[in-house]
């Protein structure tokens, strides 16, 4: 008996080590959350002090958290849709009060004013920027005897580059190509998606002439198997994932960057955060340009501080095996020009009606 | 004397009580002592199992929230005569603009969520209202006209359509969502219509879903009962090795399982290479076999055997080998003594390995998300979809009350067909 009652003891010491004491961020897992610990909890003053726990995304374990009144989480790495919903149905707390005391650029630029030199305008009143991550096309240069791929337009020439493709199995980001490929200029993207009924019947128009030619994935990993496999050809991928196989394991990707859809991630406050102000003081930390520079020794995401990016390029090689990490960067000031900047608020309005047709569309 | 005459026919127990009650007296306490014990799992079952569908099934049909919050604005609304008037009248946009103006923050953030299910687009339309709703408050300058100042702020207010999407929710109980799960919804007048073509796909996932589900259940059955037969017939000690081989693969990760298929079926994997190397497929030709149905149903099949091999083994070891012997010496030919006398006693294992492949299946989700690529987005997808992504938990729990649903008239044409005392599981 009294070894039952130890064993219950000591499984309870190992599922909640520091519950009482500590800041629990929920993140995504993997490379990505190895790289958050490496650049935001080991250089942070009491490392201790934080302690990451994986979880899938979505809103919907935070919703059910905030509704039932038992929050163990105190900061959520979520996406821009989310972290807009999230704010708006009170999941997250209003910190926009807080804002001025964030870390501002090293010449005295804002917070906000240093992520709009990004491109960005800071949509949600409840979170602290983190990383831009996109939707990029990818291919195994070895895989072409002669020319190769080098805008979105030949991700949909299968005459000229014959051989599957690797897509995800939701809408964003691909459709966002196809308007690209079919002639749009990647920076009026969102404006014809707004403004033209058509938008969306043209896209739609142009991903049926690869429909055939498409491999569906729907794990993050998938694409680097199926594109080394020779399964496909060039596949759709997070930067992140060709980056990590290109600097740790030796690949030699190449990027098709023209039509890349950049899009952003934020960590927000929870309301209720049962450790909300040293919270707080992570997050000041995890948003400063320093702490975003440093996650790009690790993970080849860009910082949303337009300041960030200087750190990195006046520090090369920066990546932490001492190789260049700009080429794989995928927000220099060069590549936003060709590429879509994600409106995440457009997509929070008729996302989920999109990929409704999206399915519909694959299934048929 | 008719008294005594009663009392003589009682029967008394040595203390003098009659026995009647005696015995009742006992049998409510090994009742009370009976529950007792079941006690802690009836609460456990309560807590965990009858609360939470319960909970779940209110969900599908409440829409109160967002009465709370429109409440004004809906009994307008309710006025307003479509047939006359393009636009509703001045009284529906001046309740709207005090419902916004003065109605807490969060419950207008949750409610939008809720009216974009409806149309999108109203998420931004009613945040972007709100700032400027916000701007004329504090400025304490209130337009003369609600509906001239709602339009010019925002062009969208004049588009009937997002009035006339409105008329979904004006009750505080709807069935919207259990019509959006088989791609119907309401029109204006709130009649149900069918979605538009491009939108419609929940009746081609749940025909998917059933489609894959029976072929899994089909492909076990098939497979799983000469497996059973076997090891329910071999010598202890090589059965035992045999389970084993049945077991190993039910013990290992489904995640690892899964990924095995992978390496196996795509198509510059294991079978293929082996097809080319023999010559039987040219280079160009290999299969594909893997991201569709065919290795969604491959894999699920592969997974879900154990379920119709253990349920079959047990009811196979308990049939007497007389039985077939028996029946041979009676004239029977083999084939026909296994099809009258042995089959027919194999049927509870059949019905239990079947019913258990099937309802695991029908909700299956990790496995076809891994390997079914577009073919993978069976009905547990969109449950999680709408669980996480868009937090519509209406619809959610509509897709979940409809399994439950299914899974209940099964079980019902089971009852009536097999009969439940038939079933067995070990």
């Amino acid at each position: 008996m009294s070894k039952l009652l130890k064993a219950f003891l000591f499984a309870t010491f190992v599922a909640f080590p520091f519950a009482a004491n500590s800041v629990t961020v929920a993140s995504w897992g993997g490379a990505y959350t190895e790289s958050q610990i490496k650049a935001y909890v080991d250089t942070y003053s009491d490392p201790s002090a934080v302690q990451f726990e994986n979880y899938n995304g979505g809103l919907g374990e935070i919703r059910a958290q905030v509704e039932s009144g038992s929050v163990i989480w105190d900061v959520v790495d979520v996406l821009p849709d989310e972290a807009i919903t999230g704010c708006d149905e009170g999941l997250f707390e209003d910190i926009s009060g807080l804002y001025d005391t964030f870390t501002p650029a090293p010449d005295g630029t804002s917070m906000i004013d240093d992520m709009a030199n990004s491109g960005v305008t800071n949509l949600s009143d409840c979170c602290a920027p983190q990383i831009f991550w996109t939707y990029v096309v990818f291919y195994d240069p070895d895989a072409f005897s002669g020319e190769k791929p080098s805008k979105i337009a030949d991700f949909f020439d299968t005459a000229k580059f014959p051989g599957k493709r690797g897509v995800h199995t939701w809408a964003n980001g691909f459709i966002q190509m196809a308007l690209v490929a079919d002639g749009v200029a990647p920076n009026a993207v969102y404006i014809v998606l707004k403004d033209q009924s058509g938008a969306l019947d043209r896209a739609f128009a142009k991903m049926d002439t690869i429909k055939d030619d498409i491999v569906h994935w729907s794990a993050g990993s998938k694409p680097l198997e199926l594109v080394k496999s020779g399964e496909v050809i060039m596949s759709i991928a997070y930067n992140g994932r060709v980056g990590a196989a290109n600097l740790s394991e030796g690949e030699n990707f190449e990027y098709i960057w023209e039509g890349q859809l950049i899009e952003q991630e934020y960590i927000c406050l929870m309301t209720g955060a049962p450790d909300r102000d040293r919270a707080i003081d992570w997050m000041i930390h995890a948003s400063s340009p320093t702490s975003q520079a440093e996650q790009a020794k690790y993970i080849t995401y860009g910082p949303m501080r337009a300041s960030g990016i200087d750190i990195i390029k006046a520090g090369e090689p920066w990546f932490h095996t001492g190789i260049s990490v700009m080429d794989h960067m995928p927000n220099t000031p060069e590549l936003l020009k060709i590429s879509v900047m994600g409106d995440p608020e457009w997509w929070s309005d008729n996302g989920s009606e999109i990929d409704e047709r999206y399915a519909a569309w694959m299934g048929n | 004397m008719e008294v005594n005459i009663s009392t003589a026919e009682q029967i008394l127990t040595t203390d003098g009580i009659p026995l009647k009650v005696s015995l009742k007296k006992t049998e409510r306490k090994n009742k009370i002592k009976a529950f007792l014990l079941v006690f802690p799992l009836l609460l456990f079952i309560i807590v965990t199992f009858v609360v939470p569908i319960g909970d779940m099934l209110l969900r599908s049909v409440d829409d109160s929230q967002i009465n709370e919050v429109y409440g004004k604005t809906f009994e307008e609304y309710k006025k307003w005569d479509k047939e006359k008037d393009k636009l509703p009248p001045e009284a529906v946009y001046k309740a709207l603009f005090n419902d916004i103006a003065y109605g807490d923050k969060i419950k207008i953030g949750r409610s939008i969520t809720r009216m974009n299910y409806s149309k999108s687009g109203w998420k931004s339309l009613i945040k972007k209202t709100r700032r400027e709703i916000k701007k004329i408050v504090k400025s304490e300058e209130f337009p003369t006209s609600y509906k001239d100042w709602l339009i010019e702020i925002n062009e969208d207010w004049a588009d009937p359509t997002f009035w006339y999407s409105m008329s979904q929710m004006l009750n505080e109980s709807t069935s919207i969502y259990y019509w959006n799960a088989i791609d119907r919804t309401f029109d204006q007048d709130a009649n149900i219509v069918m979605q538009p073509e491009e939108r419609r796909m929940y009746v081609r996932t749940w025909i998917k879903t059933f489609k894959v589900s029976v072929y899994v259940t089909f492909f076990c059955l098939v497979l799983g009962f000469p497996v059973a037969h076997l090891l329910a017939n071999l010598p202890l000690r090589y059965s035992n090795l045999l389970m084993i081989f049945v077991l190993l693969p039910f013990w290992t990760s489904l995640l690892v399982r899964t990924t095995a298929w992978i390496v196996m079926l795509q198509q510059n994997g294991v079978i293929n290479g082996v097809l080319v190397w023999l010559g039987i497929l040219s280079d160009e030709g290999r299969i594909q076999m893997v991201y569709n149905q065919t290795g969604t149903i491959i894999a699920m099949t592969q997974i879900l055997l154990p379920f119709m091999v253990l349920p079959l083994y047990s009811v196979m070891k308990v049939i007497p080998k007389s039985h077939m012997r028996a029946a041979q010496n009676l004239g029977a030919k083999p084939a026909n003594a296994f099809r009258r006398v042995y089959l027919p006693q194999t049927v509870p294992g059949m019905s239990a390995g079947g019913l258990l492949v099937f309802v695991l299946a029908i909700g299956y989700f990790i496995t076809p998300e891994l390997v079914g690529g577009k073919d993978g987005q069976l009905i547990g997808h969109w449950i999680a979809y709408h669980l996480k992504t868009t937090l519509n938990w209406g619809l959610c729990s509509a897709l979940g009350g409809i399994l439950l649903g299914i899974m209940l008239v099964l079980y019902w044409l089971y009852n009536k067909i097999v009969g439940i005392d038939n079933i067995k599981l070990g």
